[in-house]
């Protein structure tokens, strides 16, 4: 059995700390990876997202077991053991090492500024190739091509950066589609807008996210990313009904 | 479930009751001004959200129509009515009852005028004596006017409703020269709401260019 | 005994008769205006207005101020009433900050209660997919409420916890000012009665209210704006009188650096409370009155031109939180001081860096006034501010580090014991590390595009509402336990407690992450089966189950030990700190003779040392 040394600041309790500490992080690191699987990743500006989300959770996985660690140790370690009556040692502080760990999460904190605006820029910019408008309503959306189309489900060609832009006349709701990363309210008395450049095909369900009422938890609608030619055959299609409609008009 | 263990000398009074001693007077003093300058501080983040608002939906740039002649006269009531309150104050310190009385009367009295005038004039509570050029149910300019407004003003009546019973008790011969804390109190906070008349008057009447709104 | 002579019972009277009289004047006043008599709006504010007012008239909160402005002197009464049971005084107006702190601490605990049974409720329809028993309108409801009732329950358990000790580890007679102390209490009441009035209408808009919603929803939004109105009015003239108190009663020697740490936290809690509370007063007083009179302050209205002339619901989102940002720090830093008060006394040791935990309240407190916008990463403002806010949110990390590396330093060499409130402070602080670290990953903009309205934030926050306040309220009511009743909480059922509930906890918080990682909304009565997420959803309910039985044996516990417990002594936990020196249960006068203060509050271990001593006969 490891015998532990009698005063607290010996060296030796810091190198067991510390190696349990690398331990657990790496451990909690793939704990929480497995337990906290963010779906977005089928989009660029999804991509970021997933990327600093991952990052964060390491940053958690360490700072946790630093402190937990310790704290697990110092409660094995310096227990009072049966009989005991002594009082614990008497130091009341140490300004070297209060600076140090203000400082060192200062840094932290500064290095994660950088990091969350250079992903904020990738995770918000984007082209305009595609524009669409999507309004919505309670509880409800549709979907406006500047041709003219509309539609209650939105069909947008894979791999082409999309400018959605976002209006509601009743009350706030929000924009979001899990698998696509970022979400945008919809501001009644304002449009706002979302970069949106999908990378995967497929079926999405677009969700509202801001608490709008009564049903608010089924204002979903439909989406679809399909390949670019697929897309023009959909334009097409709607195009033709819908001058059908009108002319039938 | 729980209970404060009950004392022999429950129900005793207070050992340092108001009236004990001069030491007590002025601890107390001292906790009274800094409560109300507190509550002043408080106060002041509620007239400032308010300020916020109406530069939020305004902006800078715009203000609505107001009329500039009433504005100016009751922003000079009050102030004049801060001098009065002053006055009544110095009196009370040298201990002349009359003039006390006489002063903080009229600093109600132009609270009175002050407060007739935003209801008449601006708000146009009486259309048969003066047609209203704003709703707060009309636009952004109607609703952070009668706002602003209504809350200053409800700051005003509870003033002048302070000066009342304050004037009364000096009738009945509740204040020392030495001691009059409900006096000092009542002028303090009626300075107060002077001042934050003075952040509200540009606020509503000069900053930005005059809009003529119709609907 | 008559039922009348109970406050309550009369204050409850005069809320209805108010409510009457209320009505009646809005009536009349509209048919003397001209307008149709009834109008639900105005009628109900009306009513509300004077149900609070009727309800402190009848409870007797303003009689003596009532008499003063008629020149009427009153002593300050104290000592429980005549003639009447003891316990009679925590149903009516009492000046003492002990009774006023059980009153508050008690409320604040039935109102956790009542708060977590919503959660259970709206739990049990979310533990698998599809709607059973709740329909969306009701669970919308009670969600709404469960959010309000439990943030009540927290602001009135900290001004319990304030109230109850701050006097005491200051060596004052009593606050500041008692009989505004009293009236703070009151308010609350009528205010709860309000809040629970508004579940027979229903309103739908989550405890953050936004407008345009909650301009539009049924009739119970009014008495929830009003309640909150109420409350917070309380808290903005509690936290005024306790810094008073703080400021002004410390006795002869307590430097603010030698207050135990526990006032520093409530200091620096006040100061949020006293100034950020008027901007959420303000925020549904706007509401209620763009409601009432249809000021167009948050929804937008158009003019022919199609220029919007009206309001921006934007604006709401600031006011509501440049309040409810820091007020989140009202609920984190009393937490924070108690986890910093016990540690030394189950260590054995000093705090580790007194000072720097006591200025990293402060720190946490004004750094958390300019963070607010990170609440509105989507809300569609400016992008610029999105990066303003991530920098200074990631900034109040700093100062909350400091707390913890601090109380790292403390356990580290101590003699350490593990008594019910030592557990639930390691609790505390390991809960509390999670909830705290799962904020940066929110802060940085990008990754709260995502996250924002997600289960993930629903696991923050019961993370750092948790391990801020309910771990150490709890904690706080087992280690203070015997100063108030002068008897033992039974430490078995303690520990059961404990270890039933720190599991419970962390499963439902982790699972409430999962869940939104994996794209789970917040606010929804019904979820899509294809998420995949219903049996992380049927774990978060057996976890809130889990967590309801364990604080059902905490009541039991504090119940029965009150009439069974062994008998505390003055000082069962070896502390330092000035309410311990003297008898439990507390006495009616706390102090005999005035204290003063000779040395540091947290010297454990040194030999000799003493924080308080009493003075003696002379030297008054
Ligand atoms: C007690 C309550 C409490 C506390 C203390 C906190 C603390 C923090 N919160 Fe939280 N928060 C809430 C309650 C609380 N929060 C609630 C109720 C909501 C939701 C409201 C709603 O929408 O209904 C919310 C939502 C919320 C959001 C908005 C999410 C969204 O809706 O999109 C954000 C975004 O930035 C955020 C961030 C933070 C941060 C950065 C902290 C920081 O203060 C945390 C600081 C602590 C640590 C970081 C851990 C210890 C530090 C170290 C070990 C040092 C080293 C660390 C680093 C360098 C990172 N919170
Ligand atoms: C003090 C704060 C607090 C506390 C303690 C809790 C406790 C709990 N909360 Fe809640 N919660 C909030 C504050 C709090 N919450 C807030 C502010 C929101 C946001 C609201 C909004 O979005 O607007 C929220 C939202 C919220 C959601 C999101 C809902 C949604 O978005 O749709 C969920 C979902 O799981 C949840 C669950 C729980 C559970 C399971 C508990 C459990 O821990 C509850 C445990 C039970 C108790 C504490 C009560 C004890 C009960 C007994 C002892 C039983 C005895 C009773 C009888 C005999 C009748 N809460
Ligand atoms: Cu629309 Cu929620
Ligand atoms: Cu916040």
């Amino acid at each position: 059995m490891l015998k532990l040394p009698q005063s607290s600041t010996d060296r030796k309790h810091f190198m067991i700390v510390g190696a349990l500490v690398v331990v657990t992080t790496i451990i909690l690191g793939f704990f929480l990876l497995a337990i906290l699987p963010i779906k977005a990743q089928a989009s660029v500006q999804a991509e970021p997202i997933r990327w600093l989300f991952q990052l964060h959770l390491w940053l958690i996985a360490f700072l946790f077991s630093l402190v937990v660690v310790f704290m697990l140790y110092s409660l094995l370690v310096f227990r009072r053991r049966k009989g005991d009556t002594s009082e614990g040692e008497h130091f009341e502080g140490n300004t070297v090492l209060e600076i140090v760990w203000t400082v060192v999460p200062l840094v932290l904190v500064v290095i994660f500024s950088v990091i969350g605006l250079r992903t904020l820029q990738q995770a918000t910019s984007g082209g305009d190739d595609v524009q669409v408008e999507a309004v919505g309503f309670q509880w409800s959306w549709t979907f406006n091509y500047p041709n003219g189309v509309t539609s209650a489900e939105m069909v947008l060609p894979v791999d082409k950066p999309a400018l959605i832009s976002l209006r509601s006349n009743d009350v706030i709701h929000s924009f979001w589609v899990a698998e696509w990363g970022p979400k945008q309210d919809l501001v009644p008395g304002m449009t706002t807008t979302l970069h949106i450049t999908p990378s995967k095909v497929g079926e999405f369900s677009l969700a509202c996210a801001e608490l709008c009422g009564l049903s608010h938890w089924s204002m979903l609608a439909k989406i679809r990313v399909v390949p670019e030619d697929e897309y023009t055959a959909w334009m097409d299609e709607k195009l033709a009904a819908q001058n059908l409609q009108t002319a039938s008009r | 479930m729980a209970a404060v263990t009950t004392s022999a000398q429950a129900a005793a009074l207070h050992p340092h009751d108001a009236h004990a001693g001069h030491d007590h007077y002025a601890a107390q003093l001292r906790m009274n001004r800094l409560g109300l300058w507190l509550f002043f501080i408080s106060e002041g983040f509620l007239f400032g959200g308010l300020l916020t608002v109406r530069f939020f939906l305004w902006g800078a740039d715009t203000r609505p129509e107001l009329d500039q002649t009433i504005g100016l006269i009751v922003t000079s009531v009050l102030l004049i009515s801060s001098v009065s309150m002053r006055l009544a104050e110095t009196a009370m310190e040298r201990g002349n009852r009359k003039a006390f009385s006489v002063f903080i009367l009229l600093t109600a009295l132009f609270g009175l005028i002050f407060l007739g005038g935003v209801m008449v004039f601006e708000w146009g509570l009486f259309p048969s004596l003066y047609p209203a050029h704003l709703t707060p149910w009309g636009d952004k300019y109607g609703a952070v006017v009668f706002a602003m407004t209504g809350m200053h003003a409800l700051h005003v009546i509870s003033g002048i409703i302070f000066i009342l019973i304050v004037w009364n008790l000096a009738r009945k011969g509740n204040f020392s020269q030495e001691r009059h804390w409900g006096v000092e109190s009542c002028a303090i906070y009626w300075h107060y709401v002077d001042v934050v008349w003075i952040f509200f008057y540009p606020a509503l009447y000069l900053i930005g260019n005059a809009v003529h709104v119709t609907h | 005994m008559r039922l009348t002579s109970l406050g309550v019972v009369r204050g409850l009277v005069g809320y209805f008769a108010g409510m009457l009289i209320g009505m009646a004047v809005v009536v009349i006043s509209r048919l003397v205006l001209g307008m149709s008599a009834w109008d639900q709006e105005a009628v109900w504010v009306g009513g509300i207005i004077f149900s609070i007012i009727g309800f402190l008239l009848g409870v007797g909160a303003m009689s003596d101020w009532l008499k003063w402005t008629r020149g009427v002197q009153t002593p300050l009464r104290h000592g429980p009433p005549v003639n009447q049971p003891a316990w009679t005084r925590y149903f009516g107006v009492d000046y003492n900050h002990k009774v006023i702190g059980i009153q508050y601490g008690v409320t604040a605990f039935m109102l956790l209660v009542v708060g977590g049974s919503f959660a259970l409720i709206f739990r049990s329809e979310l533990a698998d997919s599809g709607i059973t028993f709740l329909q969306p309108g009701t669970y919308n409801t009670v969600l709404s409420m469960h959010g309000w009732v439990a943030l009540a329950a927290i602001l009135l358990g900290i001004a319990g916890i304030a109230n109850y000790l701050v006097p005491l580890m200051i060596g004052a007679e009593d606050m500041a000012f008692p009989r505004l102390n009293a009236f703070a209490y009151w308010l609350n009441v009528p205010a709860i009665v309000t809040l629970l009035i508004s579940m027979l209408f229903g309103w739908d808009s989550g405890w953050t209210a936004y407008p345009p919603l909650s301009l539009r929803g049924p009739v119970g939004y009014q008495m929830v704006f009003w309640a909150i109105f109420g409350i917070g009015l309380s808290s903005i003239l509690g936290s005024l009188n306790l810094i008073v108190t703080m400021l002004l009663m410390r006795p002869k020697g307590m430097t603010l650096f030698r207050m135990p740490i526990l006032c520093w936290a409530i200091l620096a809690t006040s100061i949020i409370q006293l100034t950020a509370t008027q901007l959420i007063g303000q925020a549904f007083l706007m509401l209620s009155f763009e409601r009432t009179l249809g000021m167009p302050l948050f929804n937008p209205i158009y003019n022919a031109a199609g220029e919007n002339i009206g309001g921006q619901p934007i604006l709401f989102q600031h006011l509501f939180w440049f309040y409810s940002h820091p007020a989140v720090y009202v609920f984190v830093l009393p937490g924070l001081g108690i986890i910093s008060e016990l540690l030394p006394v189950f260590s054995r040791k000093p705090l580790f860096g007194y000072r720097w935990v006591a200025l990293s309240s402060l720190a946490i407190a004004l750094v958390g006034f300019l963070v607010w916008g990170h609440h509105m990463f989507t809300s569609g403002y400016q992008p610029y501010l999105r990066v303003v806010f991530m920098i200074s949110t990631l900034l109040v990390a700093v100062p909350t580090g400091v707390k913890f590396f601090s109380w790292l330093g403390t356990l580290w060499g101590g003699r350490l014991t593990f008594q019910t409130p030592m557990l639930f402070t390691l609790g505390a602080i390991s809960v509390f590390l999670i909830g705290g670290l799962s904020g940066p990953i929110l802060a940085t903009a990008a990754t709260d595009l995502f996250l924002h309205d997600t289960y993930f934030i629903v696991g923050h926050f019961h993370a750092t509402i948790f391990g801020g306040f309910v771990f150490p309220f709890f904690a706080a009511i087992y280690y203070w336990y015997p100063k108030i009743t002068g008897r033992m909480y039974n430490e078995t059922m303690g520990k059961l407690h404990f270890w039933l509930m720190t599991p419970g906890f962390w499963l439902m918080s982790l699972a409430q992450m999962t869940a939104g990682t994996m794209g789970m909304r917040r606010r929804i009565a019904d979820y899509d089966p294809a998420l995949g997420v219903e049996n992380v959803q049927l774990l978060v309910t057996i976890a809130g189950f889990v967590i309801a039985f364990s604080i059902l044996i905490m009541i039991y516990n504090l119940f029965t030990s009150a009439e069974v417990g062994v008998l505390a002594g003055n000082n069962p936990w070896r502390s330092r700190s000035p309410e311990w020196q003297i008898p439990s249960p507390a006495p009616e006068h706390s102090y005999a003779r005035p204290i003063t203060v000779v040395g540091e509050p947290y010297d454990y271990g040194l030999a000799g040392s003493t924080y308080i001593a009493t003075a003696g006969a002379g030297d008054d």
